[in-house]
C-alpha cells in the first residue's frame, strides 16, 4: 500500500487544489470487478459474510438523471474491521475482502455494487458505537471537489446512536438511508437514490 | 509508518476550488444547494483501501507502446507525489488522462470532437511511485480545446488530469495539471476556480532544464502533488518499515546528495 515516510521538506504545504475529473475519465481504466468489492482478485477467493448487492441512482437538479458519475465505496467488513494500519484489529481483517470499489453510472444514472453487508463496531479513539455503513465519494463533470456521504441500512439495526447519523438534522436523515428491494439472483439487495441537488437532497459531509 | 489520524483537517476553501464556476454549467445543477455536515473522525473516516495496486494494476496500461509514434510534442514528465506535511508517499497509485495533441479525447463522450483521434495514442496511463514517491512519465503535450456550446466562448488550456490514491480514502486526490507559459491559462475558468494565486501555481508545472531530461527529444517538466499529511508524529514499529526511519537530517542530506540536476 501506498507509504509515507518522514517528512523531507523544510516546511509543510497545503494539499494540492482539487479539479473536476470532468467526462473524459477513461472508460478502460474501470476495471471489470471494480464493482466488486468481495474480491482482491477476478478470480481470488471470496470474502467471508452475507453477499449484497448495493444499487442506486444518481439525480442533478430537477431529478435529471447523471450518467458518467464516478462513485466510490469503501467499507469495514463482515466483522466490522478495516485492513488498514490505522484500525487495531487490521490483523484480523478478512484477507480476501477488498473493501474498496468504483463504478460509473449508466445512462439511467443507475449504479450497482456487489459487497459484504459490513458490520458496525466501537470506534477506538472514541468509543462511540458505529451502525452498519457505507462510505460513498462522488465525481464526475460538474463537480469541481468529490461528495462525500456515509450510507446506513433501514430496519436492520438501530441507527440512532451512530455519531455520523446524528449530526445529520433528523429531517434529512432518511435520504441516507439503504432500502431492501428485490433480490438480483437470489442475493439481497439494498438501494437509495443520491440526489445531489434540489427536492430530497442527499446529505454529503465536509471533505 | 505513517497515516492519517484524528487531527487530519478539511480543506481550505481558498486553497480548493469554488463549486460553482461561471461559464461551467454543468457546476449549477450538480452541486447541493444544502451546506455540507461536518462529523467526527471515526476510524471509517480516517482508512482507507490497502494493497489498491493489487487491483488497479499499474502493468495493465503499457505507455511506451502507446506513445512511440504518438503524433506531436514529446514530454517527459517527473515529478513527486508527497503529503502536506512534506513526506514523499512512495506506492501510490497515479491514475493520468489526457486529450491528443490535437485536443480529443479517447473518450465516447468526445465523439462529437471534429478533430481527429490519434490511433497511436490512448492518453490514459497508470503508474506508480517508487521508494522516494517520485514518478516519471513519457507522453504527448496534450492541445487545448473550445468548451463546447458555451455562448462565451472558452477554451481549455492544455491539461493533464492525475487521479492519486494515497493511503486513506480521505487522501485520494483528483486534480488538474497545466504547463507553464501558456496564454490560455489566464482565462481558463476552472484552473481560476481556486481563489488562492499560490495554491493555482502549484497547479502549473515547471520547465526542466534540458540537460536533465533522458531523452534528447522529449520537452521535459516537472511537477508535485501533495495530498493530505498525515497531521501525526511517525508511528515507530518493529516490523521491515522501520529500517527505513532516519532521522530529518539524515534523510535531507541523502536526498540532497541524490537530487537530480533539475531539482
Amino acid at each position: 500500500m501506498a507509504l509515507r515516510d518522514h517528512p523531507i521538506a523544510a516546511q509543510s504545504e497545503v494539499p494540492t487544489a482539487s479539479a473536476t475529473v470532468g467526462p473524459f475519465f477513461p472508460a478502460h481504466f474501470i476495471g471489470a470487478t471494480d464493482h466488486d468489492l468481495t474480491r482482491r482478485h477476478p478470480q481470488g477467493a471470496q470474502a467471508q459474510g452475507n453477499m449484497i448487492y448495493v444499487t442506486g441512482r444518481v439525480f442533478e437538479a430537477a431529478r435529471v438523471p447523471r450518467w458518467n458519475t464516478i462513485i466510490e465505496m469503501c467499507q469495514a467488513d463482515a466483522q466490522g474491521i478495516y485492513a488498514h494500519p490505522a484500525d487495531p484489529r487490521h490483523a484480523q481483517a478478512d484477507p480476501h475482502f477488498m473493501g474498496w470499489g468504483r463504478c460509473a453510472t449508466d445512462q439511467t444514472g443507475a449504479f450497482s455494487f456487489l459487497t459484504v453487508m459490513p458490520s458496525g463496531y466501537v470506534d477506538p479513539l472514541t468509543q462511540a458505537k458505529r451502525a452498519p455503513h457505507l462510505e460513498l465519494s462522488v465525481s464526475g463533470s460538474g463537480l469541481m471537489r468529490r461528495l462525500r456521504t456515509t450510507l446506513f441500512f433501514a430496519d436492520l439495526v438501530d441507527n440512532t446512536h451512530d455519531p455520523v447519523w446524528t449530526v445529520v438534522p433528523p429531517a434529512r436523515r432518511d435520504a441516507l438511508l439503504l432500502r431492501s428491494v428485490a433480490p438480483i439472483a437470489q442475493v439481497p439487495c439494498w438501494s437509495i437514490d443520491l440526489v445531489l441537488q434540489g427536492e430530497s437532497e442527499t446529505p454529503f459531509f465536509v471533505d | 509508518m505513517r497515516y492519517l489520524n484524528e487531527h487530519f483537517v478539511p480543506y481550505d476553501d481558498n486553497t480548493q476550488p469554488t463549486w460553482r464556476v461561471s461559464g461551467y454549467k454543468e457546476t449549477l445543477t450538480r452541486t447541493p444547494n444544502e451546506a455540507l455536515l461536518t462529523r467526527p473522525k471515526t476510524l471509517s473516516e480516517r482508512v482507507g483501501p490497502v494493497r489498491i495496486e493489487e487491483k488497479l494494476m499499474p502493468a495493465c496500461v503499457d505507455f511506451e507502446h502507446t506513445q512511440t509514434q504518438a503524433q506531436g510534442q514529446r514530454i517527459y514528465l517527473r515529478g513527486r507525489v508527497l503529503d502536506s506535511d512534506g513526506s514523499p508517499v512512495r506506492g501510490a497509485v497515479l491514475e493520468i488522462w489526457q486529450a491528443n495533441a490535437s485536443g480529443r479525447y479517447r473518450h465516447a463522450m468526445d465523439a462529437t470532437n471534429p478533430n481527429p483521434l490519434d490511433p497511436h495514442f490512448d492518453g490514459a496511463f497508470r503508474l506508480c511511485t517508487d521508494a522516494r514517491g517520485e514518478f516519471a512519465l513519457r507522453t504527448i503535450k496534450p492541445g487545448g480545446y473550445p468548451v463546447p456550446q458555451h455562448p462565451e466562448r472558452w477554451w481549455r488550456p492544455p491539461h493533464i488530469h492525475f487521479s492519486v490514491f494515497g493511503d486513506g480514502f480521505a487522501s485520494r486526490l483528483v486534480t488538474q495539471m497545466y504547463f507553464p507559459g501558456e496564454p490560455l491559462n489566464a482565462q481558463d475558468r476552472i484552473l481560476h476556480s481556486v481563489p488562492d494565486a499560490q495554491a493555482r501555481a502549484r497547479l502549473i508545472a515547471q520547465p526542466m532544464p534540458m540537460q536533465a531530461v533522458p531523452q534528447t527529444d522529449h520537452l521535459g517538466f516537472c511537477w508535485d502533488v501533495v495530498i493530505r499529511g498525515a497531521q501525526q508524529t511517525p508511528i515507530e514499529q518493529t516490523d521491515t518499515h522501520a529500517t527505513n526511519h532516519r532521522t530529518n537530517s539524515e534523510t535531507n542530506s541523502e536526498t540532497n546528495g541524490g537530487t537530480p540536476q533539475w531539482r
